[in-house]
């Protein structure tokens, strides 16, 4: 019984790492350049069947692929930006005009996304196996592949979060999320910092999908699943906090964990039901203001 | 250094400012005056590249700045102390004044600029770590005024730097000014406070109604009939 209760918490736990990581990156998107990225759970799609590829026909390494998806999910997300967004950004009367159009393109890119990818890969499930090795844990059971998922998601994040708060360019996002007139006349150039914001988002997501490739299948229409949960984590962890990201999803890997087990298929019902809830009892999120 | 020719604004279909000119000189602390909606804002705006003017010209330093997006004129030498402050409220003082010095010009000798600051604005210094939304109006103000400093800017612009402040920190502000000036750096200010802004000032603007309708020395516009009757009432 303890050993069942102490492994549905880690398995939670290890869960939650991976749900932080993908929602700080919708949670920069969104807090930063204003747009509710619809189609962010498609860049996971995209670094999760890349390292397939990669690592089926190439062998290639799926710790390497983090070097490779990465960058190429940032000038993806990046280019994006600097076409569809600023124009979107450029014609809107007013920012709620843009935040309601941007939400309709990225709804238009998830499809187009999705479907490259279903023409590119097929609608087979994809799936290696990396590092299963069993490590003992608490009298538990787990993959090394999990473990190693986990801290580098905490890694990434830790990273991230250092990179925000110490350097000149982490702090003009910071100032550009708060007031973006003004960090404008600071002499911040916002359009640059609005698309750096898109592209790293989507390099979080791009990452997020190689990590979860190493343990889980994945396939072409698996994207909107997890933009759905790093919806639900940015509001429960409050928008634009990476602490309270990493809550958000430590506490949703928990619940769809308990939930899972003890009804599989509930899991995602349960999201919404928190999702509900919070938005009726706190709508600013734990750690939101 | 700063001069500004013939400027047409709309608001949407509404004209605000019309053929509105003026000039500040280098070492100048020149004022812009005017009661609330007559432009002074509008004008503000105008300059620092936020609206676009219809027509007319901006020159600083003798390059056109009209056009340019707010980033760009920032870095011409620029700086804006904006109405209310306007601090990153989630940011802490000292991280407020890193983003004065964002530009990298500024950004190279931050910490010496930054030790220059603390020494004039002590109560920002026991604030350091402070968030800026924990801070009162009075210090907000400061802090605002100290991170336009952070870009050695050669041109300040403060925008109604005394509204809403106890008058004893409306004498601190000035107080500020002067010595701004006395370190060189040119002062542009807008300032619904009419009697304290001419005696301040070198020169000032009276802007009415989208319209300057009329200049002049301070000593001179305090002794105008016209300004000591609508503004200073007398």
């Amino acid at each position: 019984m303890v050993t069942t209760i102490i492994e549905v918490v880690i398995t939670g736990l290890l869960m939650g790492g991976l749900y932080a990581l993908i929602a700080v990156g919708l949670s920069l998107q969104y807090g930063v350049a204003r747009i509710l990225n619809i189609s962010h759970g498609e860049f996971i799609m995209l670094g999760g069947l890349t390292t397939w590829s990669l690592y089926t026909a190439l062998g290639v390494n799926p710790l390497l692929s983090l070097a490779i998806c990465g960058p190429l999910a940032f000038a993806l997300g990046f280019v994006i930006h600097r076409t569809l967004f600023k124009r979107l950004l450029d014609t809107a009367a007013s920012p709620g005009v843009f935040e309601s159009n941007s939400m309709l393109a990225a709804f238009g890119l998830m499809f187009i996304i999705q479907n490259v990818a279903l023409i590119a890969w097929g609608s087979e499930i994809r799936g290696y196996s990396y590092l299963t090795t069993p490590v003992h844990f608490l009298g538990t059971l787990f993959g090394a592949n999990r473990l190693l998922t986990f801290g580098m998601a905490l890694l990434i994040g830790l990273v991230f979060y250092l990179f925000l708060n110490l350097t000149r360019t982490g702090k003009a996002i910071r100032a550009a999320a708060q007031d973006p007139t003004t960090a404008g006349l600071m002499g911040v150039n916002i359009n640059h910092m609005l698309a750096l914001c898109f592209g790293l988002g989507a390099a979080m997501a791009g990452v997020g999908g190689v990590l979860i490739s190493m343990c889980y299948p994945v396939h072409g229409v698996m994207g909107l699943e997890y933009t759905v949960i790093a919806i639900i984590v940015v509001v429960l962890g409050g928008l634009g906090s990476i602490p309270g990201s990493f809550m958000g999803g430590f506490i949703l890997g928990l619940v769809g964990s308990i939930v899972t087990f003890l009804e599989p298929g509930l899991a995602l019902v349960a999201y919404y039901v928190i999702f509900i809830l919070l938005l009726l009892i706190r709508p600013t999120g734990l750690l939101g203001r | 250094m700063l001069e500004v020719h013939a400027l047409n604004t709309f608001y949407g279909k509404m004209q605000v400012l019309w053929d509105v000119s003026l000039q500040v000189r280098e070492g100048e602390i020149v004022a812009i005056v005017g009661s609330n909606g007559a432009g002074k804002t509008t004008l503000l705006n105008s300059i620092l590249g936020l609206v676009r003017p219809a027509s007319g010209t901006v020159t600083f330093l003798g390059r056109r700045i009209d056009g340019l997006p707010s980033h760009a004129i920032a870095e011409q030498g620029l700086a804006i102390v904006p109405e209310g402050g306007r601090v990153f409220p989630e940011m802490t003082v000292r991280e407020n004044l890193e983003i004065g010095a964002y530009l990298s010009r500024a950004w190279k000798s931050r910490k010496e600029m930054l030790e220059r600051i603390y020494r004039l604005f002590p109560i920002l210094k026991e604030r350091e770590r402070q968030l800026a939304r924990t801070l009162s109006g009075g210090e907000r103000q400061m802090l605002a005024i100290a991170r336009a400093l952070m870009s050695r800017p050669r041109l300040c612009l403060l925008d109604e730097p005394s509204y809403g402040l106890a008058p004893v920190l409306v004498m601190e502000i000035f107080r500020v000014m002067q010595s701004l000036r006395e370190q060189g750096i040119t002062i542009l200010l807008v300032e619904q406070n009419v009697r304290r802004a001419l005696e301040i000032a070198d020169r000032a603007y009276v802007l009415e109604n989208g319209h300057i309708c009329m200049e002049g020395a301070c000593a001179e516009l305090l002794e105008s009939d016209h300004i000591r009757r609508a503004y200073l009432g007398m």
